[in-house]
């Protein structure tokens, strides 16, 4: 046997042993069961229902997927479920800015999955799935934005130069949102060039606009819940969006984008700094898709003038509801779902993942790959994620604020209100929901 | 036998026939109907089910008409109803007539021109909204290329252009609609009467004044019927594109009704506004009912 051959064995035994240890892990034995569930559908969520039948096979149960639909299709769907009373499903997609809404509808999962397994998990995310002190959902992967920029706009001399002499500091990705601002304007060359973007509808904008408040010291709320977002930091945080918007600093079309529209911006090469998801990561590296694709930098999302650095946060999650009849297959199932091997498969494609040894070997993999950008996302991400990821205020009212806050932050936008008087509308309506529902 | 149900005054033979389709219509209509008039006297929020024995009165009702951006959304959703239907049917007559005259290859333009149909309004809008996008979208880069401008036009941002790219969409996907129905009725149409006002010396502009387009107007009318509820139902195209915005600038009823409904899950305020707003359908039905009516009246010699 040569050397060579020996260390195939060797490898090809090791591997049979860890794909031994991982069918070998007990899933239960739930024979002849039916599992329901209603899983969020899109590309990126599908490969890691590919797996189920692995699940399937080794307890035994059948999972019937009733419905595999966008975030926002389900949740029409589970209210409706709610309303009519056919919560006769077990396992629910399910997402931390919408869990407050159903009240509780979802178990705690303190009781139902054990507290080493829960462990494994990252303590912030856990903390971010707690409503009310119930653990309502197992978080299946999370994500942060951070600052993605065109690298050779930075190492550019003549710009270096020209940044120095017009705003007296050096050219360098940048620490802070003011520079952002300063930055973004340098850099902007409408209609052909532009200096950053921003999503500017829905919860998007409300989202954006809530991080840049707390980044600046605010908070959209007080302890007793009256609405405090039209404060002096937020109308600072509005300013912000205001000013790039009018200077042309940003795409005329920005009251009406979405994430694709951010997305495929950048992707575009038509901009050079833009705030966005971990998952876009690898696509923006792409060349296939992406004009930027090798040119492309990242950093943790800058701060904003109270020193703290804008990280509003979001997981996807799976819950199980009150009403199943055999939480056991469900809590199995989501545990299944949500385990390190899953995560690795969509860790892979540059999702975060929500376990701590998930980063660690997703890291790992990459840097054996020589993916050095796919090791300064996954570095970038796993800080920011630790330490700078807030959700928004975890209250069933949050979607119906951001639905009276967000028409406001476009008319300050397009110049049919200055941004006081945008936000004093905002929450003045807001004060109105949250009387409605009872706070005060 | 039949004599036994004549008995009385009453004929029950045909009620009794017409029952299951009298039930199946209860069931089916009058029911739900009832029901969300019910809801929308309530407080009744979709993920609080026990709300919906909290009765308010008008209360839901009250606050509409005390609601300007209400009024807005109810006012600007006429005018895309009135613009959309007038564009779709000028557009749709036109393209009727000149497929009317193809003698080759009529059934495959027919066909093609079915297209647009079969996309789901999502698509319509997304595909749109790509188009119309002032960044990266084809429209802006085509005229900027052509050096016909140097700027960027937002499209979906400014309040006129926005409602614009809106119709545009609309129109594109249903002005087949009114050209399928439109070439129905040329086909139906009697060869006579047009030959003998060649006869009698009717240039072309006459014939179809005075013949082709009053023979046309009740099939115009019943597309305009049907169309009418479909525009007013307007709501993915809008959704897509804009939901409304910015600021509310392209807001319909029911991009509104919409979004109060499900993601505020107010379904008690939102089934009153369905109801306001049921009001402007059957206005506009009743409309091209008695113009149908009246078109048909023209067609029978009456006049």
């Amino acid at each position: 046997m040569t050397r060579t051959t020996k260390k195939l064995t060797l490898g090809v035994a090791l591997a049979a042993l860890t794909a031994g240890g991982a069918v070998a892990q007990d899933w239960g034995d739930f024979s002849g069961y039916t599992l329901r569930v209603k899983l969020i559908g899109g590309a990126q969520y599908e490969p890691l229902y590919a797996t189920i039948s692995e699940w399937e096979a080794a307890t035994g149960a059948t999972v019937d997927i009733l419905s595999r639909k966008n975030h926002f299709e389900l949740d029409r769907e589970i209210k409706q479920d709610i309303a009519a009373g056919t919560l006769n499903w077990c396992v629910g997609s399910n997402h931390t800015s919408f869990a407050p809404q159903y009240g509780n509808i979802y178990a705690d999962l303190n009781d139902l999955i054990a507290p080493e397994v829960l462990a494994e998990f990252t303590p912030l995310l856990l903390e971010h799935s707690t409503v009310d002190g119930r653990l309502v959902q197992l978080p299946r992967h999370s994500d942060v934005s951070n600052l993605f920029y065109q690298k050779s706009l930075f190492e550019d001399a003549d710009n270096q130069a020209a940044f120095l002499a017009e705003y007296g500091y050096e050219l360098a990705p940048p620490e802070t949102w003011a520079q952002v601002f300063d930055q973004a304007m340098f850099f902007a060359d409408p209609p052909n060039f532009f200096g950053t973007q921003f999503v500017g509808k829905d919860e998007a904008v409300t989202g954006r606009f809530y991080e840049m408040l707390v980044a600046n010291g605010g908070a959209m709320f007080d302890d007793d819940w009256n609405p405090t977002f039209n404060s002096e930091a937020g109308v600072e945080a509005l300013e912000f969006f205001v000013g790039l918007y009018n200077a042309g600093a940003v795409p005329a079309g920005v009251p009406n984008y979405l994430w694709d529209d951010t997305g495929l911006g950048f992707a575009s090469g038509t901009v050079a700094l833009n705030l966005d998801w971990g998952g876009w990561s690898a696509f923006f590296n792409d060349a296939d898709n992406s004009a930027v694709a090798g040119n492309v930098g990242v950093i943790r999302a800058p701060m904003g003038s109270a020193g703290l650095r804008t990280g509003w946060s979001g997981s996807h999650s799976f819950s199980i509801t009150e009403g199943c009849d055999n939480k056991e297959a469900a809590a199995s199932f989501i545990t299944f779902l949500t385990d390190h091997d899953r995560q690795m498969i969509e860790a892979r494609m540059g999702i975060l993942p929500t376990r701590t040894a998930v980063w660690d070997d997703a890291l790992a993999e990459f840097a054996d790959a020589g993916n050095d950008f796919m090791v300064e996302v996954f570095s970038t991400f796993r800080t920011s994620m630790a330490e700078d990821a807030f959700t928004p205020p975890l209250i069933p009212e949050w979607i119906e604020v951001s639905n009276v806050l967000w028409p406001q932050l476009q008319a300050a936008m397009v110049g049919d209100a200055t941004p006081q008087a945008a936000l004093d509308r905002a929450a003045r309506d807001a004060a109105e929901i949250m009387e409605d529902a009872g706070y005060n | 036998m039949s004599r036994a149900f004549q008995t009385g005054r009453v004929n029950w033979t045909p009620v009794l026939l017409l029952l299951p389709a009298i039930g199946v219509m209860m069931f089916v209509v009058a029911l739900p109907l009832v029901f969300s008039l019910y809801t929308s006297l309530t407080s009744y929020r979709l993920t609080r089910p026990e709300t919906i024995w909290d009765f308010v009165w008008f209360r839901n009702y009250e606050r509409l008409f005390g609601n300007r951006d209400f009024w807005v959304a109810f006012g600007r959703t006429i005018l895309f109803l009135t613009i959309a239907l007038n564009v779709q049917l000028i557009l749709g007559l036109g393209i009727a007539l000149l497929i009317n005259k193809i003698t080759w290859g009529q059934r495959t333009l027919r066909t093609i021109m079915m297209f647009p149909m079969m996309f789901s309004p999502i698509l319509v809008g997304f595909q749109f909204k790509f188009i119309f996008n002032d960044n990266i979208g084809i429209l802006n880069n085509a005229l900027q290329s052509l050096g016909w401008t140097d700027r960027a036009i937002p499209w979906l941002v400014d309040g006129k252009l926005a409602m614009f790219s809106i119709i545009f969409a609309e129109v594109w996907m249903s002005t087949s609609v009114f050209a399928i129905l439109l070439l129905a009725g040329l086909f139906a149409m009697p060869r006579d009467p047009l030959e003998a006002a060649k006869v009698d010396g009717c240039n072309a502009w006459q014939v179809f004044r005075h013949i082709t387009l009053p023979f046309l107007m009740p099939f115009a009318f019943i597309a305009m019927t049907i169309r009418s509820l479909d525009i007013a139902r307007a709501y993915d195209i809008v959704k897509v594109m804009t939901d409304g915005g910015p600021a509310g600038r392209t807001e319909l009823l029911w991009t509104m009704i919409a979004r109060t409904a499900y993601q505020d899950a107010r379904m008690g305020q939102a089934n009153a506004a369905a109801y306001l707003s049921t009001i402007l359908s059957i206005a506009f039905t009743y409309y091209f009912y008695l113009k149908l009516v009246e078109s048909r009246r023209y067609m029978g010699g009456v006049q």
